[in-house]
């Protein structure tokens, strides 16, 4: 080949890829398709195994690929799936349930009994199932007396049961299909009862379902639904406007606005259950005092947070739980008050010292506030606006950013390695309980000197406390478990092992025209009801 | 040619080796500890052990790392979280896409980086090569995510001229090849008219004119040879960084390619991921890079022999 050649062949190359474009082939939809733009990929589609992935891509997926049990409606009140009714036994540890009749697997096999037994065996098998271990560990066993009939067993009262039935990883997935995929390819071949089945699916891209159109719950509200990638929230919220998908979801808060002044889009909100705060340190010695901890709370201007950080889209707490999160109570206001802080301390014993900071038997009160980046909305930000609001009250504070990826086993070290005085942490409830939130967070934790047994990471410690949430567990009286968690939310407030933030809203967009999306506390944007 | 080639290609082993040792080494610095991540975050301590002694990071670092070469010499990348496996074959559906995103921007470049060039350096001092002087200092100013932002917002969203995102037709792939190409474009308009200028001086062209051949003619038959063999090897040379730039470009349009997954990667800390496409781009970079300097033989007899 001389040179001649070999510029040639360049150019025609060149000119053969340049010339293909197909200005009509515009992404044109076809009628009767959802396409959903999720700032999350759908990676597996599997309940156990590590659960659908990735966060919250897998699970909107299997909200409509898979039934459960029992379902939430848009509140998180519990309603049938394919149980038509249940019943929790007196003494907390069974619930009974009837199971729908006539439904199928999308393979067509039939739905029942041993369907359910199959399911909930292989999600309290901790090697198929290691994650979502909290709300299965207390299930101990799964009988069916006939075909109609399932009775779940637990090994103590636990009223969160519905709520674990309820959730994502309570997915009833054909257990034909399991021994034909294997157990870990069902991941990619997801077969269940829900309204929509899979056509084909590329993990990480796209989605591809087709309606069920003799589903239980009636026909579906599109032919078919399509999940598709788009990482970046400019590029979603460009796709919606141009009507190449009909939902988006992660719009932030920044861009939220100007999207609720466009006459063809619905901007949907809603608060999620997950409340931001710092957790204090309560081994440090100066933290250990009430007041300071109070000072601390008061201190810091969370409405204002709420309302220029985020635009609106964000709200002060006003309790350890969020406000949509069942049994939430407001057990006080968020108050900001700098005087009264300044004059707590005062009380605490803190007299100014050098250089204005605050001091008592003439050490220093100095805070360091770990903080991850990115894990959390504006989390940095957010930090820097309480190191300028504690610097105002005198006390001393700095930011120490840590690595997202390291961040989370940073805050669950034992006693001894505890690096940080106060720390950023949010939890959500991916059951919908608020028992589980409180649990997870403020139940004190067998020993303290050890790792934190769930998140109780500041190592929060109240007696009564402990005993609200045991009776919020075993009591079979709905508004007596409320009454017990209403207690412990006054107590924990009280107590301040955090300085609460807020609470931030979860934001997706639909195309005018398209009705029945709706986003769930629980981050979750459901497209079960969605009609094109 | 044969013995260069041979000298070359002698090398890639040692070099591979070379490169996957540091990526192991700096994949192994990273904070947070593998086996913690991959347990998931509540997990036990006990879990945390039963995960670390089946990734295999019980054993030494010596270890580790024999196993990681010869694992890669069979097609094992390790363990995605992930995609819960081997990450090699998530990469290869959509290294694909980014073959295609980078020849469409280098095609692009050719087509109108050069001709541009070409007639600025003619028409020195005149409009056109004000003209297009001006447009390639503004491309070379704005950075291809912005570009990118722009033209979906103008092309897609007002005009809808084009889709905003995703490779579902021909017509989605010219967004992410102009944002690409944009700064590319302006870089080898710029060369090609400098040296269109300096070899427009020679004696040779004094020669051509005095013989009576037009200008066209000595552009095309003269000029052009002598200045497309700088050209090439900068363009060339510029592919390698197209594979960085492709990182925010896919990202932005949604283009599925490794750049798009390798951000995917890192946003859930997926480091056997991020360590395997940091791979795949380090030999692309190679590649490109050795396919530069057989390209560069081709066309300048000079250095045939040589």
């Amino acid at each position: 080949m001389d040179r001649r050649d070999f510029f040639l062949a360049g150019a025609g190359a060149a000119a053969g890829l340049a010339a293909r474009p197909d200005i009509r082939a515009l992404a044109q939809q076809a009628t009767g398709t959802l396409t959903f733009g999720g700032s999350t990929p759908v990676l597996t589609l599997d309940p156990g195994f590590g659960a659908f992935t990735a966060y919250p891509g897998g699970y909107e997926a299997s909200l409509v690929l898979y039934d459960r049990l029992i379902d939430f409606d848009n509140d998180m009140k519990f309603i049938p799936g394919l149980a038509t009714s249940w019943q929790l036994a007196p003494d907390m540890q069974s619930i009974t349930l009837r199971l729908r009749q006539g439904v199928q697997f999308h393979d067509d096999t039939p739905f029942n009994a041993a369907a359910v037994r199959f399911n909930i065996e292989r999600m309290m098998d901790r090697q198929r199932n290691p994650t979502n271990r909290p709300l299965w560990d207390p299930v101990s066993a799964v009988e069916s007396p006939d075909a109609e009939t399932v009775i779940i067993r637990t090994r103590a009262p636990y009223a969160q049961l519905p709520n674990t039935l309820a959730h994502g990883s309570g997915a009833m997935v054909s257990p034909a299909a399991v021994a034909r995929h294997g157990e870990r390819g069902i991941a990619q071949n997801p077969i269940g009862t829900g309204p929509y089945a899979m056509e084909n699916f590329t993990p990480g891209q796209i989605l591809n379902l087709r309606a069920m159109e003799n589903h239980w719950s009636g026909r579906p509200g599109a032919q078919r639904m399509v999940f598709r990638y788009i990482a970046e929230a400019a590029t979603r919220i460009s796709a919606l406007r141009t009507g190449a998908v009909d939902v988006i979801d992660g719009v932030p808060a920044p861009l939220a606005e100007p999207l609720t002044r466009d006459a063809n889009i619905q901007v949907i909100r809603r608060f999620g259950l997950r409340p931001i705060g710092l957790a204090i340190n309560l081994t440090r010695p100066a933290l250990q005092d009430v007041r300071v901890r109070r000072a601390m709370n008061l201190a810091v201007p969370v409405e204002t947070i709420a309302a220029r950080a985020f635009f609106g889209f964000a709200r002060a707490s006003d309790s350890p739980l969020a406000f949509d999160t069942p049994g939430h109570v407001a057990a006080g206001t968020p108050s900001f008050d700098q005087a009264r802080a300044r004059a707590l301390l005062a009380e605490a014993g803190y007299r100014p010292g050098q250089g204005g900071t605050l001091e008592r038997e003439g050490r220093p009160l100095r805070v360091a506030i770990s903080v991850p980046d990115g894990l959390f909305p504006s989390d940095v930000q957010v930090a820097e606006i309480v190191v300028a609001s504690f610097r105002q009250v005198g006390i001393d504070a700095t930011i120490n950013r840590v690595e997202r990826a390291a961040y989370f086993d940073m805050l669950r070290q034992d006693r001894a390695n505890m690096a940080w005085d106060l720390a950023m942490f949010g939890f959500n409830p991916s059951n919908a309980s608020g028992l589980y939130h409180l649990e997870s967070l403020f139940r004190s934790n067998g020993d303290d000197a050890g790792r934190p047994d769930v998140w109780n990471i500041g190592r929060y410690r109240n007696p009564q406390v402990d005993a609200a949430l045991a009776r919020a567990n075993t009591d079979p009286s709905p508004e007596r478990q409320n009454a017990a968690l209403a207690e412990a939310q006054r107590l924990i407030w009280e107590d301040a092992p955090y300085v609460w933030l807020q609470v931030n809203e979860n934001i997706s967009a639909v195309r005018r025209g398209v009705q029945g999306v709706a986003v769930w506390p629980i981050v979750f944007t459901a497209l079960r009801n969605a009609r094109v | 040619m044969a013995w260069f080639l041979a000298r070359r290609l002698g090398a890639i082993p040692l070099m591979a080796l070379g490169v996957i040792t540091i990526l192991f080494l700096i994949f192994k610095m990273v904070p947070g500890d593998e086996a913690t991540l991959a347990a998931g975050a509540t997990s036990t301590q006990a879990e945390i052990e039963a995960m670390r002694a089946r990734l295999g990071l019980d054993r030494s670092l010596l270890e580790q790392y024999v196993r990681h070469v010869l694992g890669l010499l069979q097609g094992d990348f390790g363990y995605s979280s992930s995609f819960r496996g081997n990450p090699l074959n998530p990469i290869l559906d959509r290294v694909g896409a980014t073959l295609l995103l980078m020849a469409s921007a280098i095609a692009t470049t050719v087509l109108v980086g050069v001709p541009a060039g070409i007639v600025a350096g003619a028409s020195q001092g005149r409009w056109p090569d004000r003209l297009l002087s001006s447009v390639v200092i503004a491309l070379l100013a704005v950075p291809n995510f912005w570009l990118g932002l722009m033209m979906i917002a103008v092309l897609s969203v007002e005009w809808r001229l084009l889709p905003s995102f995703g490779a579902d037709s021909w017509a989605a792939l010219v967004i992410p090849t102009l944002a690409l190409s944009a700064r590319l474009i302006a870089l080898v308009a710029r060369l090609t008219r400098g040296l269109v200028i300096e070899e427009m001086r020679k004696a040779y062209v004094r020669t051509a004119r005095a013989k009576g051949l037009r200008g066209p003619a000595i552009l095309t038959r003269h000029v052009l040879r002598n200045v497309m063999i700088p050209v090439v090897t900068v363009i060339g040379l510029q592919a390698g960084y197209l594979l960085g730039g492709s990182v925010v470009v896919e990202r932005l349009c949604a283009w599925p390619g490794i750049g798009d997954l390798l951000l995917g990667g890192v946003g859930v800390r997926d480091y056997t991921l991020i360590q395997a496409i940091t791979l795949f781009f380090v030999f692309g970079f190679l590649l490109i890079n050795l396919l530069v300097e057989i390209l560069y033989r081709l066309i300048n007899p000079k250095l045939r022999h040589a």
